[in-house]
């Protein structure tokens, strides 16, 4: 009985290993350029802030180094992720999600979760900080698709269907805006109520619904003059370019000194010292004041093949009735996208300027981590699809 | 593989395009918000990013140097480092500030001080030396950086402080030669285009660049040696006799040009951090002062260039007083029957003055113009004093008595010896000059006849005589003459017993060479005596002088005559070394 069970295992091995080829080079290959991107565009646009910064203790390769570990973290972990099965994920998301509330409660407790310039976003680690917003992104994901699967006969009820749900993402989303975390509670939201969307829910109530909500928020910031003036200062960064509109400006000149093909790598002046946070949240403004429209254009390209690959991924799923793995891929797809989207927009002024990276690129140890994982269990989605129209599972 | 789920609907196709749809349109709308910036609007950012980070910078343009006739550095600006901060950045740890405090030699509170401020630049130290530089730079400081500056550094230090001045934070000149030559020396800056990083340094050099015209040396005619022997001697003396201060000028009897110039108290140039206004003043300059009996050469002149007197003419000072008006002027012994020369020689009062009244005013006061009292000289020092010469319009009797031995008139030394060029050029008068001279300016103002002069040089070497004022202004080896000055010092417009001790002479006789003029200002001691006080020092500097400049002895001394001459007025036996 064991030695079958090990033969069982090893010739699956087998077949997965011979397969290697089959994972989707659209999707692969587009991510695995944005990585490298990444790789040296956060060298370039963070070696001034290291060599100057009593944080990284003046070491020029402090954010590159790590943004390389992280790399290979992400890569390791996502390999073994990519075995396990969308089942698995499907059976085990609840649990996932509750471990992604418990995170970010305990980010919230003093001396378990750090703060840092008034935000408590980051849990102390022995080898990088975790972020349990970047993770509890990949696990809304997970657990909205698994409810919205469990739901599907519920799809026209209020109570049932979309109540619940409403109920968890307010949950999970004053506990973002408890840290404060905008950004993510913004993105988290887009992919609850998306999942929610692709899923079936009614149409007319989310609509609805949506208005109403959209509208409410929209009604509290307008009604206060200081907010507003917040939101919309992006609007005209040069009224007050050396205050509300200082990092915007700078990002915009950015884009104008990169003209159509760049200033050349290595050689922005905006970051050194002048663009804030050039190498997580404004690396898109470095990449085009270096390569130019060229190099902003490649990496809207490459986000738009991967989001687009996602799509026709969770398509092919829903033709063959996975109607799980279906959603997480387009779910995957809504959360890479939209976070892109913002983060771009904010970089070229299109949306007012809210702190979130740019998946994929941005620095940050839990981000890529997620964002690796995200891309391992897509793969995953296509394998099996693959697997099954061969009729090998 | 376990079966799947039985499912009640398929998922609705077209919402999931529609999400895609819209996200693909947000990415087109990035892109061609992008293209806008980039291509479009790239001209008013492309301004809006140089007007934030390009600069144009200063080049500095290096400060001439100040040399003397021989080519002697004096004054030489060497590049060295600063430190500067940008408190902004500079959050230190007090045990970093200390060690940065005690690098800099600064007391932590004002360190701290300077790291408070709000401006993104501060300078901490404009010249720290170089392994104290290097240390700093081994810590890694955040926002502690150096920087290039000049530092002017005088090698002489006290000895040329008055004649040579200093510079201010700038590089500028704001003292003496520093400022009278400022066009000269100081170079004009070059610019740069850059552009600078938020932390001021500097990335790239963006072309535009124009070149600093670096500043050119001043040669003047200060000798240094000539200069440091001026300065100890006076120096000594106005130490030895507890004196207030005092001044010295050598001048070549030619030429006029300044071989020496300075005052005391003086200061070290290359660290005023302590510096009091009193030490500042170029006293020969800027001080002007009643000369007393150091005048009576020119009024005894006057009277001889008008054939009232001859040398040998008797004049009787008895009773050692005279009365003009409701003032009696008296001479400090009764001389009873005089020559002319005898009243130059034992300085009478009342013997000049009998031969002063003689003399028109108007013709008077045009002689001491034309000596230069009463206007600055050329020299272009600043704040250069013109003394005062009231004219003559005003002058009662007794104004006129009192002036010829050098009261109710008020000189600078400079002038003073200025106007025995007059003496040393047989009888004309010249400017005199900062800078060197190739040779003598050829046509001199007239004031005395040679014969005059000559005869009066005759009788300011009896001076130095036995029974002159100052035997102690003897030089060995030379023949020199010159006129002692103890004047009473005038303050709130009364005499005081407080004195200004002075002494003006000239070797060699036959032919003079150099005029040295010393004054000390209120001597402590017992003696005040231009005689006892300033004659010494004159036969010091000019004994020195004429040596350094190799001028051939005239009146070469026998052995004996050495022994004795030195056990009469301690003079240095160095001419009695030679002479063996």
């Amino acid at each position: 009985m064991s030695s079958s069970v090990g033969i069982g295992t090893y010739r699956r091995y087998r077949a997965q290993s011979a397969q290697v080829n089959e994972l989707d080079p659209l999707l692969i290959w587009p991510a695995v350029l944005l990585l490298l991107i990444s790789l040296v565009m956060v060298f370039s646009a963070s070696i001034a802030v290291a060599e100057a910064g009593k944080y990284s203790a003046y070491d020029p390769y402090f954010f590159v180094r790590r943004q390389a570990m992280f790399l290979g973290a992400g890569v390791v972990v996502s390999a073994i992720l990519f075995q396990v099965e969308m089942e698995t994920w499907q059976r085990i998301s609840h649990w996932l999600f509750v471990l992604g509330v418990v995170l970010l409660i305990a980010v919230l407790i003093p001396h378990v979760g750090r703060e840092v310039n008034g935000a408590r976003r980051w849990i102390p680690m022995p080898f990088a900080n975790l972020q349990p917003s970047e993770l509890m992104k990949l696990f809304v994901v997970l657990y909205g698709a698994a409810y919205a699967v469990r739901k599907l006969a519920y799809m026209e009820s209020f109570r049932h269907a979309f109540l619940p749900m409403a109920g968890v993402i307010a949950v999970v989303g004053s506990l973002l805006l408890l840290e404060p975390d905008f950004g993510a509670f913004v993105v988290i939201v887009a992919i609850g109520f998306g999942i929610l969307f692709l899923g079936g829910i009614n149409g007319r109530l989310f609509f609805s619904l949506g208005g109403v909500l959209i509208g409410a928020f929209a009604l509290i910031i307008w009604l206060s003059p200081y907010r507003r003036a917040r939101i919309l200062a992006y609007l005209d960064p040069w009224q007050d370019p050396l205050g509300k509109g200082y990092q915007l400006s700078h990002s915009l000149i950015a884009f104008g000194r990169g003209e159509l093909f760049g200033t050349g790598l290595g050689t922005s002046v905006e970051k050194l010292h002048y663009l804030p946070e050039a190498h997580t949240d404004f690396l898109l403004a470095v990449i085009g004041e270096e390569l130019g429209l060229m190099g902003v254009a490649v990496v809207i390209g490459l986000f738009a093949l991967i989001v687009h690959r996602a799509f026709v991924i969770g398509k092919q799923a829903m033709l063959l009735d996975r109607l799980y793995a279906s959603l997480v891929a387009q779910g995957i797809g809504i959360w890479i996208g939209f976070q892109a989207f913002i983060n771009m927009g904010v970089n070229v002024g299109l949306l007012p300027t809210k702190g979130l990276t740019l998946p994929l690129m941005s620095f940050g140890g839990s981000g890529i981590l997620a964002n690796c994982i995200a891309l391992a269990i897509l793969l995953r989605v296509d394998w099996e699809n693959r697997q099954l129209m061969r009729g090998q599972s | 593989m376990k079966a799947k789920p039985l499912i009640p609907h398929k998922l609705p196709v077209f919402r999931a395009r529609l999400v895609l749809g819209m996200l693909l349109l947000g990415f087109g709308a990035l892109l061609g918000r992008a293209a806008w910036l980039q291509t479009i609007d790239k001209e008013f950012l492309l301004n809006q990013g140089r007007v934030r980070y390009e600069r144009v910078v200063s080049i500095p343009a290096y400060r001439g140097r100040i040399l003397d006739r021989h080519g002697e550095v004096l004054a030489v600006s060497m590049p060295v480092k600063g430190i500067v901060a940008d408190p902004n950045e500079a959050d230190l740890a007090p045990g970093q500030v200390r060690m940065l405090a005690r690098l800099l030699d600064m007391s932590v509170d004002e360190l701290a001080d300077k790291l408070d401020s709000e401006r993104d630049y501060v300078s901490l130290k404009r010249y720290v030396p170089k392994e104290k530089v290097e240390q700093i730079v081994a810590m890694k400081l955040p926002g502690i950086r150096t920087e290039n500056n000049y530092r002017r550094f005088y090698p002489d230090g006290e000895v040329a402080a008055h004649v040579l001045g200093f510079t201010g934070l700038e590089d500028n000149g704001l003292e003496g030669v520093e400022l009278a030559f400022e066009e000269q020396l100081a170079g004009r800056p070059g610019q740069r285009r850059v552009i600078k990083d938020n932390r001021r340094q500097i990335v790239e050099d963006i072309g535009g660049l124009v070149p600093p015209r670096e500043g050119r040396d001043v040669t003047l005619s200060i000798d240094s040696k000539i200069q440091f022997l001026a300065f100890s001697a006076l120096k000594q003396a106005v130490t030895d006799h507890k004196a207030k201060g005092g001044s010295i000028v050598v001048l070549d009897a030619q030429t006029g040009e300044v071989l020496g110039l300075a005052s005391y108290p003086s200061y070290n140039p290359n660290d005023r951090s302590r510096l009091q206004p009193s030490q500042v003043r170029n006293r020969a300059l800027t001080d002007a002062f009643e000369p007393g009996s150091t005048m009576k050469p020119f009024s005894v002149s006057m009277a001889l260039d008008r054939h009232q007197v001859r040398p040998d003419t008797a004049i009787d000072t008895a009773p050692g007083c005279i009365v003009i008006g409701r003032a009696r002027i008296c001479d400090s012994h009764a001389h009873g029957v005089l020559s002319v020369a005898q009243v130059i020689q034992k300085s009478s009062n009342v013997g000049t003055v009998k031969m002063a009244l003689n003399l028109p005013p108007e013709k008077m006061w045009a002689s001491l113009d034309d000596l230069g009292f009463g206007s600055q000289t050329r020299l272009g020092f600043p704040g250069e004093t013109a003394g005062v010469l009231r004219p003559y319009k005003n002058w009662r009797e007794v104004n006129q008595a009192t002036m010829s031995y050098g009261h109710g008139i008020s000189v600078s030394l400079m002038q003073l010896a200025h106007a025995y060029l007059a003496f040393s050029k047989d009888g004309e008068i010249i400017p005199v000059s900062l800078t060197p001279l190739d040779r003598a300016p050829e046509s001199g103002r007239r004031v005395f006849a040679v014969e005059t002069a000559r005869n009066m040089r005759n009788m300011m070497a009896t001076v130095v005589e036995e029974g002159g004022t100052a035997p102690l202004g003897r030089v060995s080896g030379y023949r020199v003459g010159g006129k002692t000055g103890t004047a009473h010092k005038l303050e709130h417009g009364q005499y005081v017993d407080k004195y200004v001790a002075s002494f003006v002479g000239l070797a060699p006789i036959a032919n003079p060479r150099l005029i040295v003029a010393v004054m000390v200002d209120e001597p402590g001691t017992k003696a005040y005596y231009g005689g006892e006080v300033a004659a010494p020092v004159f036969s010091k500097v000019m004994a020195g002088s004429l040596r350094a400049m190799g001028v051939q002895q005239d009146m070469p001394l026998t052995r004996m005559q050495m022994v004795s001459l030195e056990k009469q007025s301690g003079l240095l036996p160095i001419a009695y070394e030679e002479a063996q």
